[in-house]
Parts: structure tokens; sequence; C-alpha cells
């Protein structure tokens, strides 16, 4: 049994939605980054606080249920609604907001953006 | 006419014709994880030599649009994940960071095989 830890994500400047709280358990273990070029330092950060398992969304896939958080930089239309559309928290590096032909699926429960490395905290 | 991006669209997902009612299509590269297929066109990338620049065109098939505005983030969606935004709403700045913006036309349908890409000149 990993040892996880709660940390609450709000949005940064500009940003949109939020607060979240992300706890992974070992049902939903993964910090799921679809940034493209790696591992985003945002959900490297997210994975060092939470004790969640870093996960490449470029390299392979996962079944949505596994992910605790899956970690965006979409520009405002299509991955920003994908992730919410299945119930997936999302973080979105950049400042947007709902928009789009899903944005009705995008809630303030479910996504927060503009999010940088200061407004990622633990949870006492 | 120079080529500075070029690709082949490769799969279309089931809900691009809701995309494409909003004016809008959504492209991935090759590599995109499997849940953003249902939205996207996929295509692979066969060069790629430049960014993007306001009066660039897009290419798709035989047409040709001219670029308007460009959102911030989009020439490094498009170089890193093939991945573009395009929004056929007339505006001169994008309102979202992702978006590739060209005149309000009638978007042309998008078959598998077809060219897609960014042509200067």
């Amino acid at each position: 049994m990993a040892d996880y830890k709660a940390v609450l994500i709000e949005k940064g400047p500009g940003g949109w939605g939020g607060p979240l709280t992300i706890l992974p358990t070992d049902e939903k273990p993964l910090i799921y980054c679809v940034t493209g070029g790696g591992i985003h330092p945002i959900a490297a950060r997210i994975a060092e606080l939470t004790g969640g398992e870093a996960f490449d969304g470029f390299k392979s896939s996962a079944p949505f249920e596994k992910i605790a958080v899956a970690v965006i930089d979409c520009g405002g239309t299509a991955r920003i609604g994908v992730y919410p559309m299945k119930k997936v928290k999302t973080v979105d590096i950049h400042a947007t907001s709902p928009a789009g032909p899903l944005a009705m699926f995008i809630t303030e429960e479910l996504m927060v953006s503009g999010v940088k490395a200061d407004n990622i905290k633990p949870v006492e | 006419m120079t080529s500075i991006y070029k690709s082949t669209v490769t799969e279309i997902g089931e809900m691009v014709p809701a995309f494409v009612a909003e004016g809008m299509l959504v492209f991935f590269g090759e590599g995109a994880p499997d849940e953003l297929r249902d939205f996207c066109i996929m295509h692979e990338v066969i060069h790629k030599q430049d960014l993007m620049m306001v009066g660039d065109f897009v290419a798709i098939h035989d047409q040709e649009f001219e670029i308007l505005a460009i959102g911030e983030v989009a020439n490094e969606n498009l170089m890193n994940l093939g991945h573009l935004n395009l929004k056929a709403n007339g505006n001169t700045e994008a309102d979202l960071p992702g978006d590739v913006c060209i005149a309000e036309v009638a978007l042309p349908e998008i078959t598998v095989g077809i060219e897609f890409g960014i042509r200067r000149g």
C-alpha cells in the first residue's frame, strides 16, 4: 500500500474553476499527463506531493478509472473537455475557460486552469 | 507557395461533426492518447520546417484558408503534438491560446488520405 497524501490545487492567474482536492488511491494512482514532451513539471509536482504515479499519456494509455487527475496544456477546445466528460478531475496549465462543444461537461468541481507550481499545496 | 508543414489525414473521430457544426476542426498527430481519437482528425506528419505566422495558409486537400490569428500556444501545440484547433470564426485575435483562426467559411469535408498542411507565399 502506497502512502498517499492529498493536495489542494487552486486556479492560477487568469485561471478558472477549482479548487480541486486530489488524493490518489490504489485504485486511482495515476497523475495522467497529456502535454506531450514527457512529464510536465506540474504533473511531476502533483505526483511528488501526493505519492501518485506520474504517467505520460502520449507514451501509453490508461483506463479513465485509474486516473486521479489529468494534467493537460490545452489551449481551450478539445482536451479541456475530454477528461471532465469522463468525470476525471483535470488541471489545465493554460489559463483557459470552458469553451467548445464539450463546454457543458466542464465544471468547477472537475477543472482548474492556469495552474502554476505554487498553486499546488499539501493538505494538512 | 512554400509548404512549411505537411501531413496526411489518417483517421476521423466520430465526434468530429459536432466540432464542425461549431466551425471547428481539431487535429492531433499520431501518437495522441486513444481517448482523444473520438474528437479529432488524426494525421501523420510528412514534414515540418517552420512555425505558422498570420498570413500563412491552412491547406486542406485542394483548398487554402488564410490564417487571421494564431493563439500563443498554437505553434507549440502543432510542433509538439501535431495538434491544431482550427476555427472558422473570422477572428483577427485568438479567443483561446490554442486557436488558429480563419475566415468564417464552410469547412471542407475531411476524408482519410487527404493532405493537410500550412503553406506560405
